[in-house]
């Protein structure tokens, strides 16, 4: 763990880059007492701006609500979290909000869209619910990029699970937000669609220069990552930069063995 | 599966609660007219049981011991039918009565003592068999033409004193009497003022005769029975010289009196709890709708596991009888609640009823019980068939419920043609040349397109909450888009929600174009035809005594006064053929106080020496011509023969189709005392002296405050008033159908919100703040309310003309539509979708995001 600990202070913020979003000892627990159950422990971790970062982990290791915290969908028992400059664990629900709205994107799992809203205006949602107009060429280019042009009158119920997908990262990318946060976002996709939309993050990561944290524990999708973040027992135990989903799964494997063991 | 229903009740008891609500209003109504009507019942029956002699022996002619119509004397009975009566075998005791409910009782302050609720004020003697149903408060019994005993409710209600001089003013004239003593009744009076004089005085000053009675109370001897005791009395007077009733017989003839007063009500109120079920159909129907579409994933499993078809039926039939049964319990509590409220509230209009006597009778719970519950299970039964139709396959679908987008063409053709039905309905009664026809078509009418519109409802929805949005939900920009889409999704639902609220509107709408054309109407018609200054009647009826109408004659500044009385008669035309009529018979002034049209003849020419008019209906119905003789036989009066003289237009509602004859004609065929006294006077005044002259009838009239004064301008705005009020109170009673409806939209919108907790979720995630939520949710509402209410004061609007359209025929002439009411409620409903969508809005915005986007 110090070793971990160590590693992510040097190479997590790889010393030079500029970071999007950094947790300090963040602390999620839940109850008190002898039913207290400690989610994330004291976890130290920075986002590199203009990266793509897995977060990876068995069940119950606390990756998703890392996640949760990180984007303001959860609040934090202590600890610290930056977004950018903004200090977030401590802003009421209505800045929260607001800052999910303009600076932060999300791709789920499932039930990303609204059923009643077409595929565009799925996309623009956020920015409709800001009031703001849409960038028309930004708007264009993603749309492009993730190969939509043709469904965008479509409902969510006419499209598959992968365009549903699509248009889910296209939502998250339209506003130009600092940083999107994905949770298993190809969970529900077989390997190809999930190959597919796999591949539009990264391209977005390389040609659009966005940041992307996302959630997983498939060790061929953190393989599209530039660096995954290893999480057990609510502490970051390891991190690797430019996996191979085999050397990713080879890691989780250790894990399991020695979860096993101890 | 008993467990099952039981255990999804409970588990949803938020969700049933509004249902059950609805049931329970719907049955308290039921049961609240029940037990209140009945309550009235009792009151009268052991009112009756006290008042009514063993044998009342009255004159033949006399109506129950009322007066003649309009005379203000009551029909007598010679004092020696007492002495007569007093020798026959079995009678223990004979009082002679005395009693007019042709009085006013005003006090010193000219104010009129008597009931403000319709209950006469009754003047009688004083005689021992008074005790059976009143007792002597304080002070002592009557004696001497100064002396009067009042009842103690009266005395109560207006602070009334042993030795306070009040008057009393009758045909006779008027007496002025102090208070003796105060009777109390022992039993529960409903509302008349009672006053006592002695025997001596009330002959004189009530009947203007000694010696004579309107009744003699005749009481039985022992091991003498009542029926006995008639045969032997008629054996001794004969039985046709005059009207003996016993006991029984009096009572029965009293509740008849009453029962057709109570009837009125008692199916005016169960039409509105009919409403008020009607409209509860529609909420337990979405309730369950929406429970069953929520649950499908848990039936598909059901039957998956191996539940039969019919077994899933039978667990939501189930659930909505448990509901059934719940809802109607609370519903009769509160029913028995909205009796005792209702009494109440009758007694600060001046109607006593005592909660001693509150009357619940077996069947009055059972009736709301079975209503209730037939009414939920009928309700529930659609959705509960479609629960049975769940393939187990629902159980491996995902979860989310897609909207029914299929609006169906079964349905659109089948609401067109109801509608087009309806339409035609309407159509018909308004070309219908008969208004007993045209009402017939009417009813059918309002009732087709009134399902009509329900079934087609949902495709309506599509099509108006689209053009509702544009002015009202396009400013709040992607929220407002994303309300319209959630009121749009589910066009049945949205459908169903907003025909309940429909429902009440339309009702709301019609009465109130009726009503406003009736005002419209009336106003038009004594704008055209009217030329009197003044009217003086009396609100309730009563006929105006001499000396009224003497100080009205009186009054300086006048040019004349027209008597108007009603005298029935028996006319008989050439062609033999004999009808029962009240003649107008008015003063020659009355053609100068009123504009007829003619079909031939003058008005005026009505009036001359043995001359008479008809009207035109009946001039050709039985072939009736100028100069053509009637004969005309005046109750209480001689037989004329009368010439036709004029033959008035019956193309209006004043006076329509009335025989006009002069005071002077009739004078000759009916005795003075037996003269019917006027119901109405007319007056004009002078040239140029028309304000001062109000102002001195008024002031002439004020010691006779049961009657009205009223100019032209005062009479309009009186008319406006009453049925401003008779309006007011059907829109309080649809009210309750409202409620029931603003009901409809909370159950909708709370359902609504816990169907799309993921969705909420998932918009709160990405950026959508509280505020934002419940705005959306609130727009969603009022747009539901404002479908409803644009249907509902469309149709109803379209009844209401199809109506006076009808009713025209009776002199309903001019449609007017009030389009600040109709605004104002369009307007209102709108405040209904916010209040409705208050607590959903509350709880969706409470949602935990995390909850709301991990829930699966």
């Amino acid at each position: 763990m110090t070793t971990a600990m160590t590693e992510t202070r040097h190479g997590g913020t790889g010393g030079h880059e500029a970071v999007a979003a950094r947790a300090r000892q963040v602390v999620k627990a839940y109850g008190s007492g002898e039913t207290r159950v400690v989610a994330l422990d004291h976890v130290d971790v920075d986002i590199v701006r203009g990266r793509f970062t897995a977060i990876m982990g068995p069940s119950g290791s606390g990756k998703s609500t890392l996640m949760h915290c990180l984007a303001g969908l959860d609040t934090v028992t202590s600890g610290e979290i930056h977004l950018d400059d903004t200090e977030i664990t401590r802003l009421k629900d209505k800045k929260l909000t607001q800052l999910r709205r303009d600076r932060i994107g999300f791709i789920f799992q499932a039930f990303n869209l609204l059923p009643t809203l077409n595929a565009l205006e799925n996309i623009t949602l956020p920015m409709d619910i800001a009031g703001r107009k849409p960038d028309r060429e930004w708007l264009e280019r993603v749309v492009e990029t993730v190969g939509l042009a043709g469904r965008l009158k479509h409902r969510p119920t006419e499209l598959s699970g992968g365009q549903q997908q699509r248009v889910a990262v296209a939502r998250a990318l339209a506003a130009r937000p600092q940083i999107i946060f994905g949770d298993e976002p190809t969970g529900n996709l077989d390997s190809r669609a999930g190959a597919e939309v796999l591949g539009f993050l990264r391209r977005s990561v390389d040609e659009l220069g966005q940041t992307i944290v996302m959630v997983t524990h498939d060790p061929v999708a953190a393989s599209y990552a530039d660096r995954v973040v290893f999480l057990a027992d609510g502490r970051i135990v390891d991190e690797m930069h430019a996996p191979s989903a085999d050397q990713v799964l080879d890691r989780m494997k250790d894990f399991d063995a020695r979860g096993r063991t101890s | 599966m008993l467990k099952t229903s039981r255990r999804n009740l409970v588990a949803h008891k938020g969700r049933m609660l509004l249902s059950a609500v609805a049931v329970m209003l719907s049955v308290a109504f039921v049961c609240g007219t029940l037990v209140f009507t009945d309550t009235m019942n009792t009151t009268f029956d052991k009112l009756f049981a006290v008042t009514g002699a063993d044998v009342t022996v009255s004159p033949k002619a006399a109506e129950d011991g009322d007066d003649l119509p309009g005379s203000g004397r009551p029909e007598v009975l010679a004092g020696s039918v007492l002495e007569q009566v007093r020798r026959v075998d079995g009678v223990a005791d004979v009082q002679g009565g005395v009693l007019s409910m042709s009085v006013t009782l005003v006090n010193g302050k000219n104010e009129n003592l008597g009931s403000t609720t319709g209950a006469p004020t009754i003047a009688a003697n004083w005689s021992a068999s008074e005790l059976k149903s009143m007792k002597i408060a304080s002070g002592r019994e009557p004696s001497g033409p100064g002396e009067m005993m009042v009842d103690a409710d009266t005395a109560r209600k207006h602070g009334l004193e042993l030795g306070q001089e009040l008057r009393a003013i009758t045909v006779i004239g008027d007496v002025r009497a102090r208070i003796s003593g105060i009777a109390a009744f022992t039993v529960t009076n409903p509302g008349a003022a009672v006053v006592y004089f002695d025997t001596a005085t009330a002959q004189e000053k009530l009947l203007g005769a000694p010696g004579v009675f309107t009744h003699v109370a005749v009481t039985a001897a022992d091991g003498v029975g009542d029926e006995q005791l008639k045969r032997n009395v008629a054996a001794a007077v004969g039985a046709d010289t005059y009207k003996l009733q016993t006991a029984k017989e009096s009572a029965d003839a009293g509740r008849k009196d009453v029962a057709s007063f109570l009837n009125v009500m008692k199916y005016v109120m169960l039409g509105f709890a009919g409403i008020a079920f009607l409209v509860g159909i529609f909420l337990i129907f979405n309730t369950f709708s929406m429970l069953v579409a929520q649950r499908t994933r848990e039936i598909g499993l059901m039957r998956a596991i191996g539940a039969e078809s019919g077994q899933v039926l039978k667990s939501v039939v189930v659930e909505a009888l448990l509901l059934g049964v719940i809802g109607s319990a609370l519903g009769i509590g509160a029913g028995i609640g909205l009796a005792v409220g209702l009494m109440e509230l009758m007694g600060r209009m001046g109607m006593n009823l005592s909660t001693d006597d509150l009357t619940v009778v077996w069947t009055t719970p059972v009736t709301g019980l079975v209503l209730g519950v037939v009414v939920t299970v009928v309700s529930a039964f659609v959705p509960a068939r479609r629960a049975g139709k769940v393939s187990p396959m629902a159980a491996l679908r995902d979860a989310g419920t897609p909207g029914d987008r299929k609006a169906g063409r079964i349905r659109a053709v089948l609401g067109l043609v109801l509608t087009g039905a309806g339409a035609a309905g309407l159509a018909l009664a308004v070309t219908a040349d008969r208004a007993a026809a045209g009402s017939a078509w009417l009813g059918l009418g309002v009732v087709f397109t009134l399902i009509g519109f329900v079934v087609i409802g949902p495709l309506l929805a599509g099509i108006v909450v689209r053009v509702l949005s544009a002015p009202v939900l396009r400013p709040f920009g992607a929220v407002g888009r994303l309300a319209e889409r959630n009121a749009l999704r589910n066009p049945r639902r949205t459908g169903a929600t907003a025909a309940a609220l429909m429902i009440g509107l339309a009702l709301v709408a019609c009465l109130s174009v009726v009503g406003s054309s009736m005002v419209a109407s009336a106003t038009d018609e004594l704008d055209r035809s009217v030329g009197a200054d003044y009217i003086v009647q009396s609100p309730a009826g009563q006929p105006v005594v001499p000396q009224a109408e003497q100080a009205l004659r009186a009054t300086a500044g006048l040019d004349h006064v027209t008597a108007y009385r009603g005298v029935p008669a028996k006319v008989t035309a050439p062609n033999g053929r004999t009808v029962d009529e009240e003649v107008s018979v008015t003063d020659p002034s009355y053609a100068q106080d009123v504009r007829r049209k003619m079909t031939a003849g003058e008005h005026p020419q009505a009036y001359g020496a043995g001359a008479m008019s008809v009207g035109s209906l009946y001039a050709a119905e039985h072939g009736v011509k100028v100069g053509d003789e009637l004969t005309v036989a005046f109750t209480g009066g001689k037989t004329a023969r009368l010439k036709v003289a004029a033959i008035t237009s019956d193309d209006g509602n004043l006076d329509k189709g009335v025989m006009y004859v002069s005071t002077a004609t009739a004078g000759q065929y009916v005795p003075a005392d037996r003269m019917p006294r006027p119901f109405m006077l007319l007056a004009k005044a002078a040239d140029g002296k028309a304000e001062p002259a109000y102002a001195a009838v008024k002031a002439a009239l004020a010691p006779y405050p049961q009657y009205q004064v009223l100019n032209q301008t005062d009479y309009k705005e009186n008319l406006k008033d009453q049925v401003g009020q008779l309006l007011n109170m059907v829109y309080g009673l649809l009210g309750l159908a409202i409620v029931v409806a603003v009901l409809g939209v909370v159950n909708t919108l709370a359902l609504s919100v816990v169907e799309r907790t993921r969705e909420i979720g998932l918009m709160r995630a990405i950026g959508l703040s509280r505020r934002q939520l419940r705005r959306m949710i609130r727009l969603e509402s009022v747009v539901i309310a404002l479908f409803g209410a644009l249907l509902g004061l469309g149709l109803g609007m379209g009844w209401g003309a199809a109506a006076q359209q009808l009713l025209a025929l009776e002199g309903l002439k001019v449609l007017e539509i009030p389009w600040p009411t109709i605004i104002g409620v369009f307007a209102a409903s709108a405040f209904v979708g916010l209040f409705a969508a208050l607590v959903p809005a509350f709880r969706a915005g409470r949602m935990n995001v995390l909850d709301a986007i991990a829930g699966d």
